[in-house]
Protein backbone atom coordinates (compact mmCIF):
# COMPACT_ATOMS: atom_id res chain seq x y z
CA UNK A 1 0.00 0.00 0.00
CA UNK A 2 1.16 3.40 0.75
CA UNK A 3 3.61 2.80 3.26
CA UNK A 4 5.66 0.76 0.74
CA UNK A 5 5.45 3.93 -1.59
CA UNK A 6 6.65 5.82 0.80
CA UNK A 7 9.80 3.53 2.32
CA UNK A 8 11.01 2.84 -1.42
CA UNK A 9 11.33 6.12 -1.90
CA UNK A 10 12.61 7.22 1.62
CA UNK A 11 14.98 4.41 0.39
CA UNK A 12 16.24 5.51 -2.34
CA UNK A 13 16.24 9.16 -1.12
CA UNK A 14 18.10 8.27 1.70
CA UNK A 15 20.75 6.05 -0.05
CA UNK A 16 22.34 8.97 -0.98
CA UNK A 17 22.38 11.03 2.03
CA UNK A 18 25.28 10.17 4.22
CA UNK A 19 27.79 11.04 1.65
CA UNK A 20 25.85 13.68 0.29
CA UNK A 21 23.96 17.34 1.21
CA UNK A 22 20.37 16.39 1.27
CA UNK A 23 18.90 18.45 -0.83
CA UNK A 24 21.58 17.33 -4.02
CA UNK A 25 19.05 14.65 -4.53
CA UNK A 26 17.19 14.97 -7.57
CA UNK A 27 14.09 15.03 -5.45
CA UNK A 28 13.96 18.67 -4.16
CA UNK A 29 12.94 17.69 -0.91
CA UNK A 30 12.38 21.04 1.40
CA UNK A 31 13.10 20.04 4.93
CA UNK A 32 9.67 21.67 5.99
CA UNK A 33 8.38 19.04 3.09
CA UNK A 34 10.13 16.27 4.82
CA UNK A 35 8.57 17.87 8.18
CA UNK A 36 5.62 17.48 7.11
CA UNK A 37 5.55 13.87 5.01
CA UNK A 38 7.02 12.60 8.96
CA UNK A 39 4.04 14.29 10.61
CA UNK A 40 1.48 12.73 8.17
CA UNK A 41 2.99 9.14 8.46
CA UNK A 42 3.02 9.36 12.44
CA UNK A 43 -0.95 10.04 11.76
CA UNK A 44 -1.28 7.16 9.49
CA UNK A 45 0.74 4.79 11.93
CA UNK A 46 -1.13 5.36 14.48
CA UNK A 47 -4.42 4.63 12.62
CA UNK A 48 -2.60 1.72 11.31
CA UNK A 49 -1.54 0.74 14.99
CA UNK A 50 -5.49 0.86 16.11
CA UNK A 51 -6.06 -2.31 13.85
CA UNK A 52 -3.14 -4.25 14.60
CA UNK A 53 -3.59 -3.27 18.48
CA UNK A 54 -7.31 -4.58 17.97
CA UNK A 55 -6.52 -7.83 16.55
CA UNK A 56 -2.87 -8.59 18.70
CA UNK A 57 -4.58 -7.91 22.27
CA UNK A 58 -7.63 -10.13 20.80
CA UNK A 59 -5.01 -12.90 20.04
CA UNK A 60 -3.78 -12.54 23.73
CA UNK A 61 -6.53 -12.76 24.86
CA UNK A 62 -8.87 -11.63 27.98
CA UNK A 63 -8.13 -9.69 30.23
CA UNK A 64 -5.41 -8.11 27.69
CA UNK A 65 -8.05 -6.78 25.11
CA UNK A 66 -10.47 -5.42 28.05
CA UNK A 67 -10.43 -1.66 28.10
CA UNK A 68 -9.57 -1.04 31.62
CA UNK A 69 -6.77 -3.75 31.34
CA UNK A 70 -4.29 -2.00 33.97
CA UNK A 71 -1.39 -4.76 34.81
CA UNK A 72 1.82 -3.84 36.46
CA UNK A 73 4.55 -2.36 34.90
CA UNK A 74 7.55 -4.70 36.03
CA UNK A 75 11.21 -3.73 35.97
CA UNK A 76 11.48 -5.66 32.84
CA UNK A 77 8.78 -3.43 30.73
CA UNK A 78 11.11 -0.23 31.29
CA UNK A 79 13.60 -1.41 28.11
CA UNK A 80 10.94 0.04 25.69
CA UNK A 81 11.53 4.12 26.00
CA UNK A 82 8.96 6.10 27.41
CA UNK A 83 6.91 9.03 25.76
CA UNK A 84 5.90 10.20 28.79
CA UNK A 85 7.71 13.26 29.77
CA UNK A 86 7.87 15.97 31.70
CA UNK A 87 6.14 19.16 30.06
CA UNK A 88 8.60 21.82 30.54
CA UNK A 89 10.81 19.37 29.82
CA UNK A 90 9.39 18.36 26.38
CA UNK A 91 9.05 22.41 25.73
CA UNK A 92 12.49 22.87 26.30
CA UNK A 93 14.16 20.33 23.81
CA UNK A 94 16.38 21.79 21.23
CA UNK A 95 15.27 20.77 17.47
CA UNK A 96 17.98 18.16 17.58
CA UNK A 97 17.13 16.40 21.14
CA UNK A 98 13.59 16.14 20.50
CA UNK A 99 14.34 14.50 16.95
CA UNK A 100 17.17 12.47 18.64
CA UNK A 101 14.48 11.12 21.00
CA UNK A 102 12.00 10.45 18.45
CA UNK A 103 14.67 8.59 16.45
CA UNK A 104 15.94 6.83 19.12
CA UNK A 105 12.77 5.39 20.13
CA UNK A 106 10.94 4.29 17.27
CA UNK A 107 14.59 2.37 16.47
CA UNK A 108 13.85 0.68 19.80
CA UNK A 109 10.29 0.05 19.19
CA UNK A 110 10.93 -1.22 15.43
CA UNK A 111 13.08 -3.94 16.72
CA UNK A 112 11.09 -5.18 19.25
CA UNK A 113 8.02 -5.14 17.11
CA UNK A 114 10.17 -7.70 14.75
CA UNK A 115 11.09 -9.72 18.11
CA UNK A 116 7.03 -10.48 18.74
CA UNK A 117 6.97 -14.00 17.91
CA UNK A 118 6.66 -14.56 14.03
CA UNK A 119 5.26 -18.13 13.92
CA UNK A 120 2.66 -17.91 16.28
CA UNK A 121 -0.63 -16.14 15.86
CA UNK A 122 -3.01 -16.13 13.23
CA UNK A 123 -1.67 -15.43 9.56
CA UNK A 124 -3.85 -12.07 10.26
CA UNK A 125 -1.74 -10.74 12.91
CA UNK A 126 1.07 -11.94 11.09
CA UNK A 127 -0.04 -9.91 8.28
CA UNK A 128 -0.57 -6.49 9.80
CA UNK A 129 2.36 -6.93 12.00
CA UNK A 130 4.34 -7.16 8.64
CA UNK A 131 2.98 -4.31 7.26
CA UNK A 132 3.10 -2.20 10.79
CA UNK A 133 6.43 -3.34 10.35
CA UNK A 134 7.22 -2.11 7.25
CA UNK A 135 5.83 1.26 8.09
CA UNK A 136 7.43 1.93 11.12
CA UNK A 137 10.92 1.61 9.22
CA UNK A 138 9.64 3.82 6.45
CA UNK A 139 8.83 6.64 9.64
CA UNK A 140 12.82 5.66 11.12
CA UNK A 141 13.76 6.49 7.62
CA UNK A 142 11.93 9.41 7.33
CA UNK A 143 12.85 11.16 10.98
CA UNK A 144 16.78 10.12 9.91
CA UNK A 145 16.35 12.07 6.64
CA UNK A 146 14.92 15.17 8.68
CA UNK A 147 17.66 15.13 11.06
CA UNK A 148 20.36 14.74 7.74
CA UNK A 149 18.53 17.70 5.88
CA UNK A 150 19.30 19.96 9.46
CA UNK A 151 22.81 18.85 9.51
CA UNK A 152 21.98 17.01 12.95
CA UNK A 153 24.20 13.73 12.90
CA UNK A 154 22.37 10.32 14.09
CA UNK A 155 22.16 9.12 16.88
CA UNK A 156 24.37 5.77 17.34
CA UNK A 157 23.22 2.65 18.37
CA UNK A 158 20.98 0.05 17.67
CA UNK A 159 18.86 0.49 14.48
CA UNK A 160 19.19 -3.21 13.18
CA UNK A 161 16.84 -5.54 12.96
CA UNK A 162 18.19 -7.53 16.07
CA UNK A 163 17.19 -7.55 19.32
CA UNK A 164 19.44 -4.99 21.13
CA UNK A 165 21.61 -6.86 23.69
CA UNK A 166 21.34 -7.22 27.15
CA UNK A 167 17.44 -7.35 26.57
CA UNK A 168 16.14 -9.99 28.85
CA UNK A 169 13.56 -12.57 27.10
CA UNK A 170 10.59 -13.10 29.35
CA UNK A 171 11.02 -16.04 31.69
CA UNK A 172 7.38 -17.27 30.88
CA UNK A 173 4.27 -16.90 28.41
CA UNK A 174 2.30 -14.81 30.48
CA UNK A 175 5.39 -12.16 31.24
CA UNK A 176 5.47 -12.08 27.58
CA UNK A 177 2.31 -11.16 27.30
CA UNK A 178 2.27 -8.30 29.55
CA UNK A 179 5.60 -7.27 27.77
CA UNK A 180 4.04 -7.03 24.61
CA UNK A 181 0.49 -4.74 25.82
CA UNK A 182 3.01 -2.58 27.01
CA UNK A 183 5.17 -2.28 23.84
CA UNK A 184 1.60 -1.44 21.91
CA UNK A 185 0.79 0.95 24.82
CA UNK A 186 4.08 3.01 24.16
CA UNK A 187 3.86 2.80 20.58
CA UNK A 188 0.36 4.07 20.98
CA UNK A 189 1.63 7.14 23.28
CA UNK A 190 5.15 7.40 21.12
CA UNK A 191 2.97 8.50 18.31
CA UNK A 192 0.61 10.89 20.00
CA UNK A 193 3.43 12.49 21.14
CA UNK A 194 5.19 12.29 17.94
CA UNK A 195 2.88 14.35 16.11
CA UNK A 196 3.13 17.40 18.49
CA UNK A 197 6.85 16.97 17.98
CA UNK A 198 6.58 17.31 14.30
CA UNK A 199 3.68 19.66 14.38
CA UNK A 200 5.97 22.07 16.49
CA UNK A 201 9.40 21.52 14.73
CA UNK A 202 6.96 22.58 11.48
CA UNK A 203 6.19 25.56 12.99
CA UNK A 204 9.93 26.93 13.66
CA UNK A 205 11.14 25.34 10.33
CA UNK A 206 9.30 27.43 7.36
CA UNK A 207 10.63 27.55 3.87
CA UNK A 208 12.89 30.95 4.13
CA UNK A 209 15.00 29.06 6.72
CA UNK A 210 16.03 26.31 4.74
CA UNK A 211 17.32 28.70 1.42
CA UNK A 212 19.20 30.91 4.52
CA UNK A 213 20.76 27.33 5.47
CA UNK A 214 21.99 26.93 1.91
CA UNK A 215 23.62 30.20 1.24
CA UNK A 216 25.37 30.25 4.33
CA UNK A 217 26.83 26.72 3.65
CA UNK A 218 28.09 28.37 0.17
CA UNK A 219 26.13 25.76 -2.02
CA UNK B 1 13.00 -7.37 42.00
CA UNK B 2 11.33 -10.35 42.65
CA UNK B 3 7.93 -11.66 41.45
CA UNK B 4 5.34 -10.30 43.68
CA UNK B 5 4.14 -13.71 43.70
CA UNK B 6 4.76 -17.48 41.61
CA UNK B 7 2.05 -19.57 40.11
CA UNK B 8 2.35 -23.46 39.65
CA UNK B 9 2.02 -25.07 37.30
CA UNK B 10 3.83 -21.92 34.70
CA UNK B 11 1.98 -22.34 31.37
CA UNK B 12 1.29 -26.23 31.31
CA UNK B 13 -0.18 -28.44 28.18
CA UNK B 14 -3.33 -30.00 28.99
CA UNK B 15 -5.72 -32.35 26.75
CA UNK B 16 -9.72 -31.26 26.69
CA UNK B 17 -11.23 -32.10 29.35
CA UNK B 18 -8.66 -32.85 31.96
CA UNK B 19 -8.34 -31.38 35.02
CA UNK B 20 -5.73 -29.28 36.99
CA UNK B 21 -5.00 -27.59 40.78
CA UNK B 22 -3.09 -24.66 40.42
CA UNK B 23 -1.13 -22.76 43.09
CA UNK B 24 -0.13 -18.82 43.53
CA UNK B 25 2.41 -18.57 46.47
CA UNK B 26 3.16 -14.95 47.39
CA UNK B 27 6.61 -13.70 47.77
CA UNK B 28 8.26 -13.85 51.58
CA UNK B 29 8.91 -10.30 50.85
CA UNK B 30 5.16 -9.01 50.21
CA UNK B 31 3.05 -8.61 53.66
CA UNK B 32 0.00 -10.81 51.39
CA UNK B 33 -1.62 -13.89 52.64
CA UNK B 34 -3.65 -16.78 51.25
CA UNK B 35 -6.83 -15.17 51.84
CA UNK B 36 -6.18 -11.68 50.45
CA UNK B 37 -5.80 -13.87 47.02
CA UNK B 38 -8.56 -14.44 44.14
CA UNK B 39 -8.40 -15.53 40.84
CA UNK B 40 -9.00 -15.08 37.50
CA UNK B 41 -9.77 -17.10 34.46
CA UNK B 42 -9.92 -15.29 30.79
CA UNK B 43 -11.03 -12.23 32.76
CA UNK B 44 -13.48 -13.77 34.90
CA UNK B 45 -13.46 -14.36 38.29
CA UNK B 46 -13.47 -18.17 39.30
CA UNK B 47 -15.94 -18.80 42.10
CA UNK B 48 -14.28 -19.10 45.94
CA UNK B 49 -16.10 -22.61 46.19
CA UNK B 50 -13.06 -23.68 43.92
CA UNK B 51 -10.51 -22.48 46.00
CA UNK B 52 -8.31 -24.17 48.59
CA UNK B 53 -6.05 -22.36 51.00
CA UNK B 54 -2.83 -24.81 51.04
CA UNK B 55 -0.50 -22.44 53.25
CA UNK B 56 -0.47 -18.98 54.91
CA UNK B 57 0.55 -17.63 51.65
CA UNK B 58 -0.43 -20.17 48.83
CA UNK B 59 -3.48 -20.24 47.28
CA UNK B 60 -4.84 -23.05 45.55
CA UNK B 61 -7.63 -23.27 42.31
CA UNK B 62 -9.49 -26.32 41.06
CA UNK B 63 -10.11 -26.51 37.63
CA UNK B 64 -11.89 -29.28 36.23
CA UNK B 65 -12.88 -31.19 32.58
CA UNK B 66 -11.37 -27.80 30.63
CA UNK B 67 -12.85 -26.70 27.14
CA UNK B 68 -10.04 -25.98 24.62
CA UNK B 69 -8.59 -22.57 24.95
CA UNK B 70 -10.27 -19.46 23.98
CA UNK B 71 -7.71 -18.22 22.21
CA UNK B 72 -4.18 -20.40 20.58
CA UNK B 73 -1.95 -17.65 22.67
CA UNK B 74 -3.23 -20.07 26.04
CA UNK B 75 -5.98 -19.18 28.44
CA UNK B 76 -4.81 -16.70 30.83
CA UNK B 77 -5.03 -17.60 34.65
CA UNK B 78 -4.11 -14.87 37.01
CA UNK B 79 -3.33 -14.42 40.42
CA UNK B 80 -4.87 -11.37 41.93
CA UNK B 81 -4.94 -9.48 45.02
CA UNK B 82 -7.87 -8.53 47.21
CA UNK B 83 -7.77 -4.71 45.22
CA UNK B 84 -7.44 -6.28 42.09
CA UNK B 85 -3.66 -6.01 41.15
CA UNK B 86 -2.26 -8.14 39.13
CA UNK B 87 0.28 -10.70 41.14
CA UNK B 88 1.02 -13.19 38.53
CA UNK B 89 -0.25 -15.26 35.50
CA UNK B 90 -0.07 -18.67 33.68
CA UNK B 91 -0.56 -19.29 30.07
CA UNK B 92 -3.16 -22.55 29.73
CA UNK B 93 -3.28 -24.58 26.83
CA UNK B 94 -5.97 -26.85 26.11
CA UNK B 95 -6.25 -28.48 22.89
CA UNK B 96 -6.17 -31.96 20.75
CA UNK B 97 -3.21 -33.21 19.08
CA UNK B 98 -2.92 -33.42 15.85
CA UNK B 99 -4.36 -35.20 13.19
CA UNK B 100 -2.64 -36.33 9.88
CA UNK B 101 -3.04 -33.91 7.31
CA UNK B 102 -4.61 -35.23 4.26
CA UNK B 103 -5.48 -34.31 0.58
CA UNK B 104 -1.77 -33.40 -0.71
CA UNK B 105 -1.85 -32.09 -4.04
CA UNK B 106 1.43 -30.89 -6.06
CA UNK B 107 2.19 -28.81 -9.47
CA UNK B 108 5.21 -27.70 -11.45
CA UNK B 109 5.65 -24.46 -13.06
CA UNK B 110 7.49 -25.64 -16.11
CA UNK B 111 9.34 -28.35 -14.46
CA UNK B 112 11.44 -25.63 -12.19
CA UNK B 113 9.81 -26.03 -8.86
CA UNK B 114 7.16 -27.57 -7.16
CA UNK B 115 3.95 -26.46 -5.00
CA UNK B 116 1.86 -28.66 -2.44
CA UNK B 117 -1.02 -27.98 -0.89
CA UNK B 118 -2.66 -29.74 1.74
CA UNK B 119 -5.71 -29.88 4.34
CA UNK B 120 -5.53 -30.21 7.95
CA UNK B 121 -6.96 -33.49 9.22
CA UNK B 122 -9.22 -32.05 11.90
CA UNK B 123 -13.20 -31.03 10.91
CA UNK B 124 -13.13 -28.99 14.09
CA UNK B 125 -10.17 -27.27 16.34
CA UNK B 126 -7.43 -28.13 17.84
CA UNK B 127 -7.10 -25.01 20.33
CA UNK B 128 -3.86 -25.08 19.44
CA UNK B 129 -1.35 -23.47 17.16
CA UNK B 130 -0.31 -26.09 14.91
CA UNK B 131 2.90 -25.95 12.53
CA UNK B 132 3.18 -27.91 9.12
CA UNK B 133 6.44 -29.05 7.81
CA UNK B 134 6.11 -30.61 4.36
CA UNK B 135 8.83 -33.26 3.38
CA UNK B 136 10.11 -34.88 0.42
CA UNK B 137 12.55 -37.02 -0.40
CA UNK B 138 13.70 -38.92 -3.78
CA UNK B 139 12.35 -42.56 -4.02
CA UNK B 140 15.50 -44.69 -3.44
CA UNK B 141 17.61 -42.02 -2.67
CA UNK B 142 17.90 -41.73 1.23
CA UNK B 143 17.77 -38.16 1.96
CA UNK B 144 14.83 -36.20 3.55
CA UNK B 145 14.35 -32.57 2.98
CA UNK B 146 12.54 -29.72 4.13
CA UNK B 147 9.84 -27.38 2.38
CA UNK B 148 11.09 -23.83 3.65
CA UNK B 149 8.69 -21.66 1.76
CA UNK B 150 5.33 -21.19 2.83
CA UNK B 151 1.49 -20.13 2.69
CA UNK B 152 2.80 -19.26 -1.04
CA UNK B 153 -0.85 -20.82 -2.01
CA UNK B 154 -2.86 -20.38 0.66
CA UNK B 155 -2.40 -21.48 4.62
CA UNK B 156 -1.57 -24.79 3.91
CA UNK B 157 1.07 -24.63 1.46
CA UNK B 158 4.79 -24.33 0.34
CA UNK B 159 6.67 -24.20 -2.27
CA UNK B 160 10.05 -25.98 -3.24
CA UNK B 161 11.51 -23.59 -5.57
CA UNK B 162 14.44 -25.61 -6.89
CA UNK B 163 16.92 -28.46 -7.16
CA UNK B 164 13.98 -30.58 -8.01
CA UNK B 165 14.80 -33.73 -10.20
CA UNK B 166 12.75 -35.41 -13.32
CA UNK B 167 12.45 -38.82 -14.18
CA UNK B 168 12.33 -40.01 -10.60
CA UNK B 169 9.54 -39.74 -7.92
CA UNK B 170 9.28 -37.93 -4.80
CA UNK B 171 7.93 -39.01 -1.72
CA UNK B 172 6.45 -36.05 -0.43
CA UNK B 173 4.33 -36.36 3.18
CA UNK B 174 3.38 -33.43 6.06
CA UNK B 175 3.89 -33.53 9.59
CA UNK B 176 1.79 -31.74 11.87
CA UNK B 177 2.69 -30.76 15.25
CA UNK B 178 1.57 -28.72 18.40
CA UNK B 179 1.72 -28.83 21.80
CA UNK B 180 0.08 -32.48 22.39
CA UNK B 181 1.80 -34.47 19.60
CA UNK B 182 2.66 -35.20 16.10
CA UNK B 183 0.57 -36.19 13.10
CA UNK B 184 2.00 -37.54 9.60
CA UNK B 185 0.47 -37.85 6.58
CA UNK B 186 0.30 -40.88 4.12
CA UNK B 187 3.01 -40.11 1.73
CA UNK B 188 2.58 -39.62 -1.71
CA UNK B 189 4.55 -40.52 -4.60
CA UNK B 190 4.67 -38.22 -7.69
CA UNK B 191 6.97 -37.43 -10.78
CA UNK B 192 7.28 -33.82 -12.00
CA UNK B 193 6.90 -34.72 -15.17
CA UNK B 194 2.80 -36.01 -14.21
CA UNK B 195 2.12 -33.02 -12.44
CA UNK B 196 3.33 -29.98 -14.81
CA UNK B 197 1.59 -26.63 -15.07
CA UNK B 198 2.49 -23.98 -17.66
CA UNK B 199 1.81 -19.89 -17.97
CA UNK B 200 -1.46 -18.94 -19.62
CA UNK B 201 -1.40 -18.55 -23.47
CA UNK B 202 0.36 -15.14 -24.41
CA UNK B 203 -0.72 -12.85 -26.75
CA UNK B 204 -4.25 -13.98 -27.19
CA UNK B 205 -5.67 -11.52 -29.64
CA UNK B 206 -9.77 -11.56 -30.01
CA UNK B 207 -10.56 -9.58 -33.78
CA UNK B 208 -13.82 -9.90 -36.03
CA UNK B 209 -13.94 -12.12 -38.77
CA UNK B 210 -15.06 -9.51 -41.67
CA UNK B 211 -18.42 -8.39 -41.43
CA UNK B 212 -19.38 -11.64 -39.81
CA UNK B 213 -21.74 -10.73 -37.10
CA UNK B 214 -21.84 -14.06 -35.10
CA UNK B 215 -18.13 -14.77 -35.64
CA UNK B 216 -14.81 -13.70 -33.85
CA UNK B 217 -11.54 -15.01 -34.67
CA UNK B 218 -9.09 -15.85 -31.38
CA UNK B 219 -5.16 -16.56 -31.82
CA UNK B 220 -2.72 -16.78 -29.24
CA UNK B 221 0.90 -18.34 -28.91
CA UNK B 222 2.00 -20.84 -27.13
CA UNK B 223 3.69 -20.58 -23.65
CA UNK B 224 7.23 -20.10 -24.01
CA UNK B 225 8.47 -21.49 -21.76
CA UNK B 226 8.14 -25.15 -22.42
CA UNK B 227 8.62 -24.17 -26.32
CA UNK B 228 12.10 -26.45 -25.70
CA UNK B 229 9.97 -29.74 -24.60
CA UNK B 230 8.73 -31.82 -26.61
CA UNK B 231 4.88 -31.79 -25.83
CA UNK B 232 1.33 -32.05 -27.10
CA UNK B 233 -0.74 -28.84 -25.54
CA UNK B 234 -4.41 -28.98 -25.34
CA UNK B 235 -5.92 -25.44 -25.67
CA UNK B 236 -9.38 -24.29 -23.91
CA UNK B 237 -11.48 -21.23 -24.65
CA UNK B 238 -13.99 -19.71 -22.43
CA UNK B 239 -15.90 -16.65 -23.13
CA UNK B 240 -18.69 -14.87 -22.08
CA UNK B 241 -20.79 -11.48 -23.08
CA UNK B 242 -19.77 -8.96 -21.28
CA UNK B 243 -22.83 -8.36 -19.13
CA UNK B 244 -22.82 -12.15 -17.90
CA UNK B 245 -20.69 -13.63 -15.29
CA UNK B 246 -21.86 -17.32 -16.97
CA UNK B 247 -18.81 -18.23 -19.13
CA UNK B 248 -19.24 -20.60 -22.01
CA UNK B 249 -16.16 -23.56 -22.78
CA UNK B 250 -14.88 -24.56 -26.05
CA UNK B 251 -13.33 -27.95 -25.20
CA UNK B 252 -12.12 -29.16 -28.15
CA UNK B 253 -9.49 -26.69 -29.80
CA UNK B 254 -6.76 -29.11 -29.55
CA UNK B 255 -2.85 -27.67 -30.02
CA UNK B 256 -3.84 -25.15 -32.41
CA UNK B 257 -2.82 -21.75 -31.38
CA UNK B 258 -6.30 -20.41 -33.23
CA UNK B 259 -9.69 -20.70 -32.87
CA UNK B 260 -12.87 -19.23 -34.84
CA UNK B 261 -15.95 -18.86 -32.21
CA UNK B 262 -19.44 -18.45 -34.14
CA UNK B 263 -23.14 -18.11 -33.16
CA UNK B 264 -22.36 -15.10 -31.31
CA UNK B 265 -24.55 -12.42 -30.70
CA UNK B 266 -24.36 -9.48 -32.99
CA UNK B 267 -23.04 -6.26 -31.83
CA UNK B 268 -22.03 -7.31 -28.53
CA UNK B 269 -19.29 -7.18 -26.63
CA UNK B 270 -17.30 -10.60 -25.81
CA UNK B 271 -14.24 -11.48 -22.78
CA UNK B 272 -12.23 -14.45 -23.88
CA UNK B 273 -9.73 -16.52 -22.00
CA UNK B 274 -7.35 -18.90 -23.16
CA UNK B 275 -5.51 -21.58 -21.37
CA UNK B 276 -3.06 -24.39 -21.43
CA UNK B 277 -2.31 -27.87 -20.90
CA UNK B 278 1.08 -29.14 -21.30
CA UNK B 279 -0.55 -32.61 -22.02
CA UNK B 280 2.10 -35.51 -22.44
CA UNK B 281 5.19 -33.45 -21.67
CA UNK B 282 8.37 -35.80 -22.62
CA UNK B 283 6.17 -38.69 -22.97
CA UNK B 284 4.19 -38.63 -19.62
CA UNK B 285 0.79 -40.43 -20.23
CA UNK B 286 -0.76 -38.22 -18.18
CA UNK B 287 -3.08 -35.21 -18.34
CA UNK B 288 -0.73 -32.14 -16.71
CA UNK B 289 -2.28 -29.42 -15.35
CA UNK B 290 -4.12 -26.47 -16.94
CA UNK B 291 -2.59 -23.24 -16.35
CA UNK B 292 -4.37 -20.23 -15.52
CA UNK B 293 -6.75 -18.29 -17.70
CA UNK B 294 -5.03 -15.46 -19.58
CA UNK B 295 -6.27 -12.22 -18.89
CA UNK B 296 -9.40 -11.32 -20.85
CA UNK B 297 -9.33 -9.95 -23.94
CA UNK B 298 -12.21 -8.04 -25.27
CA UNK B 299 -13.90 -7.63 -28.73
CA UNK B 300 -16.92 -7.32 -30.16
CA UNK B 301 -18.99 -8.53 -32.96
CA UNK B 302 -20.58 -6.13 -35.77
CA UNK B 303 -23.86 -4.69 -35.21
CA UNK B 304 -26.47 -6.67 -37.00
CA UNK B 305 -27.86 -5.12 -40.16
CA UNK B 306 -31.72 -5.27 -40.94
CA UNK B 307 -33.09 -6.02 -44.36
CA UNK B 308 -31.56 -9.43 -44.54
CA UNK B 309 -32.72 -9.92 -48.25
CA UNK B 310 -30.42 -7.77 -49.36
CA UNK B 311 -27.52 -9.07 -47.01
CA UNK B 312 -24.73 -10.31 -48.78
CA UNK B 313 -21.91 -12.25 -47.13
CA UNK B 314 -19.33 -9.47 -46.99
CA UNK B 315 -15.84 -8.76 -46.46
CA UNK B 316 -12.91 -10.82 -48.35
CA UNK B 317 -11.93 -12.99 -45.60
CA UNK B 318 -10.78 -16.46 -45.68
CA UNK B 319 -12.62 -18.97 -48.17
CA UNK B 320 -14.32 -21.44 -45.55
CA UNK B 321 -16.89 -23.65 -45.69
CA UNK B 322 -18.62 -20.96 -43.08
CA UNK B 323 -19.14 -18.69 -46.29
CA UNK B 324 -20.64 -20.73 -48.60
CA UNK B 325 -22.64 -21.77 -45.28
CA UNK B 326 -23.41 -18.51 -45.23
CA UNK B 327 -24.15 -18.20 -48.88
CA UNK B 328 -26.59 -20.80 -48.16
CA UNK B 329 -28.15 -19.67 -45.20
CA UNK B 330 -29.44 -16.50 -47.12
CA UNK B 331 -30.56 -18.49 -50.04
CA UNK B 332 -32.92 -20.35 -47.96
CA UNK B 333 -33.83 -16.84 -46.37
CA UNK B 334 -34.77 -15.73 -49.22
CA UNK B 335 -36.76 -18.34 -50.52
CA UNK B 336 -38.95 -18.81 -46.50
CA UNK B 337 -38.64 -15.28 -45.56
CA UNK B 338 -41.05 -11.96 -47.27
CA UNK B 339 -39.05 -9.32 -45.66
CA UNK B 340 -36.53 -10.67 -42.77
CA UNK B 341 -37.32 -7.44 -40.25
CA UNK B 342 -39.68 -9.88 -37.66
CA UNK B 343 -37.96 -13.48 -38.75
CA UNK B 344 -34.69 -12.83 -38.89
CA UNK B 345 -33.51 -14.17 -35.42
CA UNK B 346 -35.83 -16.96 -35.45
CA UNK B 347 -34.77 -18.09 -38.89
CA UNK B 348 -31.23 -17.82 -38.19
CA UNK B 349 -31.81 -20.40 -34.88
CA UNK B 350 -33.78 -22.59 -37.16
CA UNK B 351 -31.30 -22.63 -39.90
CA UNK B 352 -28.36 -23.14 -36.86
CA UNK B 353 -29.97 -25.85 -35.76
CA UNK B 354 -30.34 -27.89 -39.11
CA UNK B 355 -26.84 -26.72 -40.21
CA UNK B 356 -25.76 -28.17 -36.19
CA UNK B 357 -27.46 -31.46 -37.25
CA UNK B 358 -25.81 -32.28 -40.84
CA UNK B 359 -22.34 -31.65 -40.37
CA UNK B 360 -20.35 -30.68 -37.29
CA UNK B 361 -17.36 -28.23 -37.88
CA UNK B 362 -14.52 -27.92 -36.08
CA UNK B 363 -13.93 -24.47 -34.72
CA UNK B 364 -17.66 -23.93 -34.31
CA UNK B 365 -19.70 -23.18 -31.23
CA UNK B 366 -23.05 -23.93 -32.03
CA UNK B 367 -25.36 -22.48 -29.42
CA UNK B 368 -26.11 -18.84 -29.08
CA UNK B 369 -25.48 -17.21 -25.77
Amino acid sequence: GDSWGIFTFLCAALCNLPALPALNCTEELGTSQSIQKTYDLTRYLEHQLRTLAGTYLNYLGPPFNEPDFNPPRLARAERVPSATVDLDLWRGLTDNARLAANYRAYSRLLCYLRALDGQEGTAELRHRLGHFCSSLQGLVLSIAGVMSSLGYPLPAGPAGPTTPPGTPVAPNDFLKKMDDFWLLKELQTWLWRSAKDFNRLKKKVPPAVVTLRLEARGF
Amino acid sequence: AADPAVISPQDPTLLIGSSLVATCTVSATSPLKAEDLYWTLNGRRLPPTSYTALGPTTLGVALAHLNGSKQQSGDNLVCHSRDGGILAGSCLYVGLPPEKPVNITCWSKNMKDLTCKWAPGTEGETFLHTNYTLKYKLRWYGRDNTCQEYHTAGPYSCHIPKDLALFTPYEIWVEASNRLGVAVSDVIMLDILDVVTTDPPPDVHVSRVGDLEDQLSVRWSSPPALKDFLFQAKYQIQYRVEDSSEWKVVDDVGNQTSCRLAGLRPGTVYFVQVRCNPFGIYGSKKAGIWSDWSIPTAASTPRSERGAGGCDPKGGEQNTTLRRELKQFFGWVKKHAYGCSNLGIKLYDQWRVWLQKSHKTRNQVGKEP
